[in-house]
């Protein structure tokens, strides 16, 4: 009873966390997916043979404080938060019918998500599968009929998704420490920017680019992985930390590309005047003052993917991004998770827990490695290509270290080596980036230019401060860093661990239960 | 079957193994003794293409070894239970034994060998999804072995398979190296148990400091006053 108290007040006040900041209609979305998520953890230790009706029953109790917590939260944010913040509190049209529906949407969700559990193994996964589609496919609607606009972020949150799943192949699976990985980013972006935009009069269909841009950060993968794999570990960590610094800047500088014939350029013309002769070759340029990439201007606009019926896709219109996006996520699933269960998948893992003693099954490490890291950067060529069609244009800053080290906080977080933990750590992350922190500025500032700043109008010194340190948006990295450190010190496994690591990771725990369990 | 012709190792500068000379006809165990950096493991980790020797030859029936990688030289079948086990913790023992046939494509040939596996060490059976870091120290020998037994081997290299285990369990893991044996598997068994050694193999080799001193069959060795003072521990 008390851990379902105790569940009951983190949900509610978890949701009511997001509700403060963005208030209206988000009160409705998030009671939903609270609802979702209180039931499959209510559901995970519950006793099956009870059945759903009595599961759903059992629920009740737990979603009903959950869901009095999370509209107390949202109302107090409504009538005090807001206007403290200098804004008009909503109407009472929207916040009833909006409190109603998220919080009777919660306690509905919450029965419905522990009853499945009381189903028979097999109709308990269709059940949950059920369900995540019509989530998934509701999102965008409701986002556009709430006027929550949410859709346009989180597309960025499932670039990143796809980013960390190609990256989790390498990190997860094989165990290498990947530092570079928005190199292959970059590689899938350029590509794609450079075959389909006015920068060379080259206009690809996307639908063709994206498998090129996919090529292309595989092949890169190679060209790269090839030279550094034979090192381990801490070294490899380096020189890929090396690859990631140096693209960025490789891009930068490529807007003045020359390539002359050898031959006929300089071994031709140089064995003439070793015999003193004054006869001119013609030299054979191949490539003549090439402007590549466009330096830091970056290379926009970028071509769009096209659709029949649906025509080309829009900036202001997210919902064809964002099914092509989750399309891409489920493409991306299913060909990792049969890579991981195969012969191949194997080998990571033999390389990964003890590569002397996959040498000795006879495996190959360094070929293991290699396509591992080919692999893993051929993914990002998906993320790459997507983003670029996205956005429209792109920049070198984009692929800078720290993007590589948010798509590793993505890993971290998700659990290394879970496909599933990667899915909802990338929410989570790019979430709290895209969303939540913009949100929270806003917030701040409201409050700031309204309540706080005219009270410290005393202390000059002081509003000033105050006024230049209240952007949580600076401080994004030392949130990342933090994340990193937190997890490594709590959870090393992520926050929902695959059993295989978590039992490496806490196995002396698990020996000193036994040992317990062995002495009574 | 495998021959050894004046094999030179180095680790560095250190010269590891000093003109090593032997061979292992088909059927046979053969046992290295030696002492604590004798290069016994040297030995194996050179024939298994872990380690490249500087000079000589390793033939497998006449075949040149000594440029394959590791992984080719387990597909022509040697495998090995190395030195401290080296079993993969976080797996299972069903899937540790997979690795063993890891080069194999052949599945009712992996089958069979499952079989086989589990009847010479029924405690694998009953442990068969259980985490190999789990196991204790004589069952991770069984595993090592059985994994071993999974590449289908026609020689088989076994690093100090008595190493931390108690006198007990040593009897038995060696009288499933003789059943292994009869069934057909040849045996290259290096051990600092020189006793336990010599009382199940044919013929033995004495290495010390990276050289052959002594080889002959089992029974002769075991009378030879050298072995019995350094390492019978007869006084």
């Amino acid at each position: 009873m008390k851990a379902e108290i105790k569940l009951a007040l983190t949900m509610g006040l978890l949701g009511g966390v997001v509700v403060f900041l963005f208030g209206g209609w988000s009160v409705t979305v998030l009671g939903i997916l609270i609802g979702v998520f209180m039931g499959l953890s209510i559901g995970g230790r519950v006793n099956k043979k009870d059945g759903p009706r009595k599961l759903a029953l059992q629920s009740l109790s737990t979603a009903g404080i959950a869901a009095v917590v999370f509209i107390a939260v949202s109302l107090f944010q409504n009538y005090v938060v807001a206007p403290a913040g200098g804004q008009f509190p909503s109407e009472l049209y929207i916040v009833i019918p909006a409190n109603l529906i998220g919080g009777l949407g919660m306690i509905l969700f919450t029965a419905l998500t522990a009853a499945l559990h009381g189903l028979p193994d097999r109709q308990e996964r269709l059940g949950k599968l059920i369900l995540m589609v019509v989530l998934v496919i509701a999102f965008p609607f409701i986002d556009r009929i709430t006027g929550l606009h949410w859709s346009g972020q989180i597309i960025f949150a499932l670039i990143f998704v796809i980013l960390g799943l190609g990256l989790n192949i390498v990190v997860g699976f094989a165990g290498l420490l990947d530092f570079g990985y928005a190199a292959f980013f970059a590689i899938g972006a350029y590509t794609t920017g450079i075959l389909s935009s006015p920068q060379h009069h080259i206009f690809m269909n996307f639908w063709l680019v994206i498998w090129i841009a996919l090529g292309m950060a595989a092949l890169w993968g190679l060209i790269l992985g090839t030279p550094t794999l034979r090192l381990r570990g801490d070294y490899l960590a380096i020189v890929t930390l090396g690859c990631g610094e140096m693209m960025p800047i490789i891009f930068r500088n490529l807007t003045n590309v020359t390539i002359k014939e050898p031959l006929t350029c300089w071994i031709i013309p140089g064995i003439m005047r070793l015999f003193n002769s004054s006869a001119a070759t013609k030299c054979i340029t191949i490539i003549d003052n090439l402007d590549l990439t466009a330096g830091e201007k970056g290379i926009n606009p970028i071509g769009r993917p096209y659709l029949p019926f649906i025509g080309e896709f829009q900036s202001n219109n997210p919902i064809p991004w964002y099914f092509l996006i989750i399309l891409l996520i489920l493409l991306s699933v299913f060909l990792i998770r049969r890579l991981r269960d195969g012969r191949l998948g194997r080998a990571w893992m033999a390389c990964r827990e003890d590569q002397d003693a996959a040498v000795q099954m006879g495996i190959d490490p360094v070929h293991t490695k290699l396509t591992a890291f080919a692999l893993g950067a051929a993914f990002s060529g998906f993320a790459g290509a997507f983003y670029a069609a996205y956005i429209r244009g792109i920049f070198p800053s984009v692929f800078e270290f720290s993007t590589s080290i948010i798509v590793l906080c993505i890993v971290v977080l998700g659990g290394m080596g879970n496909i599933n933990g990667v899915i909802l750590g990338g929410i989570i992350i790019m979430g709290a980036d895209r969303l939540f922190l913009p949100a929270l500025k806003d917030l701040l500032k409201g409050l700031m230019d309204h309540t706080i700043l005219p009270a410290l109008a005393s202390n000059h010194t002081l509003q000033a401060v105050v006024a230049q340190n209240a952007n949580p948006i600076l401080y994004r990295y030392l949130l990342f860093g933090l994340t990193l450190v937190i997890m490594m010190a709590l959870r090393p496994e992520g926050i929902i661990p695959s059993a295989q690591i978590r039992a490496e990771l806490h196995a002396d725990e698990e020996t000193s239960a036994v040992e317990k369990a062995v002495k009574n | 079957m495998l021959e050894l012709i004046e094999v030179h190792t180095y680790y560095g500068n250190i010269h590891a193994l000093k003109g090593v000379s032997m061979t292992v006809a088909e059927g046979e165990i053969v046992t290295v003794i030696g002492s604590n950096g004798a290069g016994k493991s040297t030995m194996l980790r050179t024939i298994h293409g872990i380690l490249r020797p500087k000079k000589g030859t390793i033939l497998l029936e006449g075949e040149a070894l000594e440029k394959l990688p590791s992984h080719k030289i387990v597909e022509r079948g040697i495998s090995q239970s190395p030195e401290g086990r080296m079993i993969f913790p976080r797996m299972t023992v069903q899937e540790n034994l997979e690795m063993g046939a890891y080069t194999r494509k052949d599945k009712a040939g992996i089958a069979q060998d499952f079989e086989w596996v589990f009847k010479l060490f029924p405690r694998l059976k009953e442990r068969i999804n259980q985490k190999g870091g789990t196991l204790s120290g004589g069952e991770q020998q069984m595993l090592a072995i059985g994994r071993a037994m999974m590449a289908h081997p026609r020689i088989m290299l076994l690093d100090e398979p008595s190493m931390g285990l108690s006198p007990i369990l040593v009897g038995q893991i060696f009288e499933t190296i003789v059943e292994l044996n009869k069934q057909g598997t040849t045996i290259l068994l290096v051990e600092q148990n020189a006793r336990m050694a010599l009382s199940i193999a044919h013929r033995g080799y004495v290495l010390q400091t990276g050289e052959i001193i002594l080889h002959d069959t089992s029974a002769k060795l075991k009378e030879d006053p050298m072995v019995q003072k350094s390492y019978l521990g007869a006084n």
